[in-house]
């Protein structure tokens, strides 16, 4: 594979980057906003998702159905995604569509934000948040979030109310728009078969209008509860728990780490949790994922279960964090843990839309570029001590809880 | 369209194994995919949810290793594998390192030929088959989509992998022994690499692993009626989940191309007709699609859309006309963005080892042979807008099968049937 790595500035701020691989058969573009739910104010709470829907509806040279027709016309695969912190659009198309992408995402960054799209979008953001009512995964994420981080921006909700939906105005969502994608808190990121003078051709003509300015974002620390909520909701056949305790930020170098604690920990397979709730088939979900933050970051573990067998499942997971605490990894655990992410991260990067999302955060929280061959030498390196010392330094077992359940728990 | 020509290998030892290999040479990873026709589909009437069981059994410890041990070894070997139950076949895949292909060939014969199925593990099998059942109680989108193909095929070709509470509970481990014992062998196995890979060697490696496992006579599964054409589902949902489905040709028919074509004009992309009318017009949905699902011998089209109780009759009528109104006319626009985004999606999937590895066993087991992405490509570009009329007339949205989830039922007259 021949890989390069290659970035460029434009006059206004706008960052450009791009991981070129000439043995891809297809190319991969994006625009990483750094923005999000922690970046409202709670009359706003939604408008960062929203908006991201409203960007599809069109620009003051194309209408909605104009920029569906043009996606469709490339064949591109694309979408977008909102997270907390981040607000991403991508789309990968044959080498010979990159300019019209490119163009296309590039023009929809100043969405036009016609009234009557904006009132027609309402009615599927709320259905939307109907949809994710009948996920109690996705409930009791966004509980467990909220309760942890409590008045933390990070407790903000992602899609929001349908209260705070319903009466959210268009002109705040401009507003919103000018303030955070600005230049400064954009970049342009490409993988796979890419020209990358075209690249920063395409986008010198179609981004240098924008107007420069500061976009900040408050990183207070984190105080997170540690405490324990049950909700209860007797429509749900099983209990869904969630747990979050404190884990190291994308910004910090232990980051290698914890994601190797997460995968010995909680993976989906071959894991403490596996061999300790799923073997026995005291729950049929159980599994720990490292989330890294903005200056801030959590270990997350889901657990479903039968309700009867909820207090001996959230037993079980802490004596598991404990014992863990204690011992920390074997070298055994360890080797595998690291064997097992290096072979999905390759493969992985082997197709250029994934590549594009490690490439694209990479840059956005440390301004810089890793090759994959540099992330796996990174994990690597780590020890068995390492791991442990980061256990007790963030301690796994404080943690925040949340319980979605038929019936009460004890 | 290809930079690198596509090249394959097949070969069927005596036993019956099939063996496919697809080296990718631009690649570091290796995935292979394993199909044994011991689906769902054949699980013992009284035994529903055998092959779900089954499957996790399996995973239990294999070749004198428990399951500790076997995980273990999966990954050492870094090897990202899964296991899942269609309805003729069980599937095991795994994507890894090239060079960790053969030692993971050599466990996936310790796996399929020498699993270890002692008593103690059998009661957690069947204990997570039962939660996955009543996992879809709290997943409504999901239940629908899997109640929806139960009913719509004939029987028991589209049965819910995870079988029944009934069954489920009375299942013993020896009944289980035993549907191994007769289903899974060499017989109707496919076994497809792709990617990083030496095929000479690939070869020489799977004949010493399974060269001398001994045939097995599989029985044919009998299909029998469909399932009841409308059924409705109490459940205080938030949203209305409206699953319909209708016939369509299977992949080897002469009018597969011009079918898949149909169903990406009407649910390809965006700008498709159905995510046109209903979401962007006029706001009743998020999720709104329909699929092309294909058996080999048995095809649909499932649509699916989830609403808010109040909008649901609406949603249904509008969908249904959209289904219908797809058989009075596609325009040339429409037809060649249906082509490219066809054809890029198969160049992408061209790029995963994992995709092209199920992608040519599965097309062994439909077509009984490999199509490579160029020849797709060709059939694509082949097909005529007379063609997919011609094929809308002889396949028109009707006949459906509906299956509706919420707290209120649905007035389903506009389907008129």
């Amino acid at each position: 594979m021949a890989m390069e790595f290659l970035h460029t500035k434009l006059d206004n701020g706008l960052t450009i980057i791009a991981e070129s691989n000439s043995s891809s058969a297809s190319m991969a573009a994006g625009f990483f906003v750094r923005t999000g739910s922690r970046d409202e104010s709670k009359e706003l709470s939604g408008v960062s998702h929203f908006l991201e829907h409203m960007v599809f509806k069109g620009t003051d040279r194309r209408t909605a159905i104009d920029v569906n027709l043009e996606f469709d016309r490339m064949g591109a695969e694309y979408n977008a995604c909102t997270s907390e912190e981040n607000t991403v659009y991508y789309g990968a198309v044959l080498p010979e569509f990159q300019d019209p992408l490119v163009e296309l995402l590039a023009d929809l960054m100043r969405p036009a934000l016609r009234m009557e799209d904006f009132e027609m979008e309402r009615n599927v953001i709320l259905e939307e948040i109907a949809l994710y009512e009948d996920q109690p995964r996705f409930r009791v994420y966004e509980k467990l979030m909220q309760e942890h981080f409590g008045q933390h921006p990070l407790g903000n909700s992602i899609l929001g109310t349908n209260d705070s939906i319903s009466s959210l105005r268009r002109d705040d969502m401009h507003a919103y728009l000018r303030r955070r994608y600005c230049p400064s808190n954009v970049t342009a990121v490409g993988t796979g078969k890419i020209d990358f003078e075209r690249l920063v051709e395409t986008l010198r003509r179609t981004c240098s209008s924008w107007e420069p300015m500061p976009a900040d974002r408050a990183t207070p620390p984190a105080r997170p509860a540690m405490c324990r909520r049950t909700i209860i909701d007797p429509k749900l056949i099983r209990t869904h728990v969630g747990l979050m305790s404190s884990a190291p930020s994308n910004q910090d170098d232990s980051r290698y780490a914890a994601e190797l604690l997460a995968t010995i920990v909680g993976d989906d397979t071959g894991s403490r949790l596996f061999y300790a709730l799923i073997e026995p088939a005291v729950a049929d979900e159980a599994a720990m994922a490292y989330d890294p933050l903005d200056q801030a970051g959590g270990f997350l573990t889901f657990v479903s279960c039968d309700p009867q067998k909820a207090n001996e499942a959230i037993s079980v997971v802490k004596s598991e964090l404990t014992r863990f605490q204690r011992e920390g990894p074997s070298m055994q655990e360890l080797e595998s843990a690291k064997n097992k992410i290096a072979a999905g991260a390759t493969i992985k990067g082997e197709l250029p839309m994934e590549r594009l999302r490690a490439v694209g955060y990479e840059w956005v929280y440390l301004h810089r570029h890793m090759t994959l061959e540099e992330h796996i030498d990174r994990l690597f390196a780590v020890s068995g001590g390492q791991v442990l010392d980061l256990a007790r330094q963030y301690d796994l077992t404080t943690a925040t809880m949340l319980v979605l359940s038929p019936t009460e728990t004890a | 369209m290809l930079a690198v020509p596509e090249q394959f290998f097949c070969h069927k030892l005596t036993n019956g194994l099939t063996v496919l290999a697809q080296p990718m040479p631009s690649v570091s990873s290796a995935a292979m995919s394993v199909m044994t026709p011991a689906g769902a589909s054949h699980d013992p009437a009284d035994q529903a949810g055998a092959a779900s069981v089954m499957i996790n059994w399996f995973l239990r410890g294999a070749g004198g290793r428990n399951t500790r041990q076997l995980h273990e070894a999966l990954d050492s070997l870094g090897c990202q594998h899964s296991e899942a139950v269609h309805s003729e076949h069980i599937m095991f895949a795994a994507a890894q390192l090239g060079r960790n292909l053969m030692p993971a060939l050599d466990l996936y014969a310790d796996i399929l030929r020498r699993p270890s199925l002692e008593d103690a593990s059998f009661e957690p099998c069947r204990a997570l088959t039962v939660q996955d059942l009543s996992s879809l109680e709290d997943e409504p989108a999901q239940k629908c989509t899997i109640l929806l193909r139960e009913n719509f095929y004939p029987w028991p070709l589209g049965r819910c992998v995870y079988g029944s509470q009934q069954t489920l509970s009375q299942m013993q481990a020896d009944q289980i022994r035993a549907h191994v014992e007769k289903n899974v062998g060499p017989v109707g196995t496919i076994l497809a690499s792709a990617g990083n890979l030496d095929w000479d060697k690939l070869l020489a490696r799977i004949e010493d692993l399974f060269g001398d496992w001994p045939a097995q006579s599989p029985p044919a599964v009998q299909a029998g009626p469909a399932g009841q054409k409308l059924t409705y589902i109490h459940k205080d949902s938030a949203q209305t989940h409206i699953g319909l489905a209708h016939p369509t040709v299977p992949i080897g028919h002469p009018q597969y191309y011009p079918a898949r074509m149909a169903c990406t004009v009407l649910s390809g992309g965006m700008a498709s007709r159905l995510f046109t009318e209903v979401r962007e017009k006029r706001g009743l949905v998020y999720h709104v699609s329909a699929r092309y699902h294909t058996l080999k011998d048995f095809a649909g089209i499932f649509t699916y859309a989830g609403t808010t109780p109040q909008k649901a009759k609406q949603t249904l009528e509008v969908t249904i006309e959209e289904l219908r109104r797809l058989g009075r006319g596609i325009s040339e626009q429409e037809l060649n963005r249906a082509k490219t985004q066809l054809k890029s999606a198969l160049v992408m999937q061209g790029e995963s080892t994992s995709a092209r590895a199920s992608s040519i066993a599965s097309d062994w087991h439909t077509l009984g042979r490999i199509r490579t992405l160029d020849e797709i490509s060709r059939s694509i570009d082949a097909v005529s807008i007379e063609q997919v009329m011609e094929h809308l007339h002889d396949w028109p949205a009707r006949n459906f099968t509906v299956l509706v989830i919420g707290p209120e039922s649905l007035d389903t007259r506009c389907i008129g049937e």
